[in-house]
């Protein structure tokens, strides 16, 4: 009997901050006097149209296409060269310099030379986006390879497993956790990449689809400021899901790591 | 790195268009010729001086917010939903709505990054200061010591460690930030000129501030790395 009010208390504390600033927005649109300023309640109505309309989820179906894409792209590369870099000193000396001098240029600052050697199509897209992943399941993938326990390598070679069995069955599993939590944060890095890109590209460059480009239509074109911001809620929604996905298989995947 | 030169200057020899890729030489001399006419340096500034503005607006507001959320119940329960809804849509997804909101110029970039570099900062924060040690807080407890003197002399040095490393990162991700921001709706600064560069098909110009960017982002990884150190010699960092 003790416990319902106080859950009651809880849950209408968690939804103050929320219902308030609903509120407040509601009350600066209309306080605006303008009739394009968006308010949740045409946000609602437009998000309803969009959605029934289908462009919505066609826009959304193109920006992830590019971003799977992309980012099978840079894990098939990612994966084996970050093992080959974590187990094999040479080749880490060698290449670390090149990942590090590249590591800290954002996707977007290569866009106008993707754009200059690609075009403006998916394949510029796709490639914007497995830059973007590249680097984060790369570094994790290394650090996952070094973190392994040197014990269990040298037991299993004192048994005589030949280095390709021990590297299936000792090093991929050690390194595993490590590389999916490097593709957990790709994959984020690489959502956002795509609406970078294709709101870029959108600005400067004619059309390329997807959500980012729907977004900077409605900005420069219609002036639908109401769709802007159900893109935006839709971008945050299609975030959250990948991020909900890739822990789900986290934990199917490795259940035998904690975090 | 040698190798790299080596081949990058052997395709560009191949590349029968010398703009689709110039060699390594003409990069170097369009970012002398950038440099000593001064608008490398003035654009450098003008990005890096946002960053720190936008960067330390958001420090202010988001540090003192994550040690509430992090040390009290009402706190958490009262702004945890608020952020984790805001949180998944990007800086970058706010840009349309920013740009009809504050029009081209310097008020865009900086709200992108402001909003870019709050969250890691709020949860980094609230993490750091969730995760102190219980021990310390009750011995200061035993002792007396409660509300703003806590805070300042027990909870926020204990925090401080998880807190500047979320500065590190909310610095990062500001800095992909702005190049996206200025590149779309900004009228100077690093991510201007890389576009102005492009429409005007002046590919070395594009290449060099494709590696001024690169290692602006590097260098101020490594100051922020630096001064963690300095300000926090109890938490050295572990290999990583």
């Amino acid at each position: 009997m003790m416990r319902a009010p106080y859950m009651v208390i809880r849950v209408a504390t968690r939804l103050t901050v929320p219902v308030l600033l609903l509120v407040l927005w509601q009350a600066l649109a209309m306080a605006s006097g303008s009739a394009r300023m968006p308010r949740p309640s045409a946000v609602l109505a437009a998000g309803l149209a969009l959605l029934a309309s289908g462009d919505l989820l066609a826009g959304l179906a193109t920006s992830l296409g590019r971003v799977f894409a992309g980012f099978f792209l840079a894990s098939a590369v990612a994966v084996p060269l970050g093992i080959v870099m974590g187990s094999v000193r040479p080749v880490e000396r060698n290449l670390d310099p090149l990942v590090e001098s590249f590591r800290p240029v954002a996707a977007i600052a290569i866009l106008p030379l993707v754009i200059l050697w690609l075009g403006t199509g998916s394949i510029a897209a796709v490639v914007i986006v497995a830059y973007a992943a590249f680097f984060p399941v790369l570094i994790n993938t290394i650090a996952g390879v070094k973190r392994i326990e040197p014990n269990l390598m040298r037991a299993a070679t004192t048994m005589g497993v030949p280095a390709i069995t021990r590297m299936r069955v000792v090093l991929l599993p050690a390194a595993l956790p490590s590389i999916l939590v490097g593709m957990r944060i790709g994959l984020g890095i690489a959502w956002t990449a795509i609406i970078a890109a294709e709101l870029a590209v959108g600005a400067k460059a004619g059309s390329s689809g997807g959500i980012g480009q729907m977004m900077f239509v409605f900005y420069a074109y219609s002036v639908e400021l109401n769709g802007i911001v159900v893109c935006m809620i839709a971008v945050g929604l299609v975030a959250l899901c990948l991020d909900w996905v890739l822990r789900a298989g986290l934990t199917w995947a490795v259940p035998w790591s904690r975090g | 790195m040698a190798v790299f030169s080596v081949a990058w200057y052997a395709i560009s020899l191949t590349t029968p268009n010398k703009l689709l890729l110039p060699p390594p030489a003409d990069v170097a001399r369009a970012l002398q010729d950038m440099a000593t006419d001064g608008e490398l340096f003035s654009n450098a500034a003008i990005s890096l001086g946002r960053l720190l503005l936008a960067v330390s607006a958001a420090a202010v507001l988001a540090i003192p917010l994550g040690l509430a959320i992090g040390r009290s119940r009402l706190w958490e329960d009262l702004f945890e939903l608020p952020v984790e809804m805001l949180r998944p849509i990007s800086g970058i997804a706010w840009i349309p709505l920013a740009l009809f909101i504050f029009g081209i110029g310097t008020m865009l970039p900086l709200f992108i990054m402001f909003y870019t570099a709050f969250f890691p900062m709020v949860l980094g924060t609230a993490a750091g200061a969730r995760n102190i040690d219980r021990r310390l807080v009750a011995a200061a407890r035993t002792m007396g010591i409660t509300g703003t003197v806590l805070m300042r002399q027990v909870i926020l040095p204990a925090a401080l460690p998880a807190i500047l490393v979320s500065v590190r990162l909310a610095v990062a991700a500001s800095w992909t930030a702005v190049v996206a921001a200025e590149l779309i709706g900004a009228p100077s600064g690093l991510g201007y000129a890389l576009d102005y560069y492009r429409s005007m098909v002046m590919t070395s110009s594009v290449m060099g501030y494709v590696a001024v960017i690169g290692v602006l982002g590097f260098l101020t990884d490594k100051a922020l790395r630096l001064l963690g150190g300095r300000l926090t010699p109890w938490a050295a960092e572990r290999p990583r």
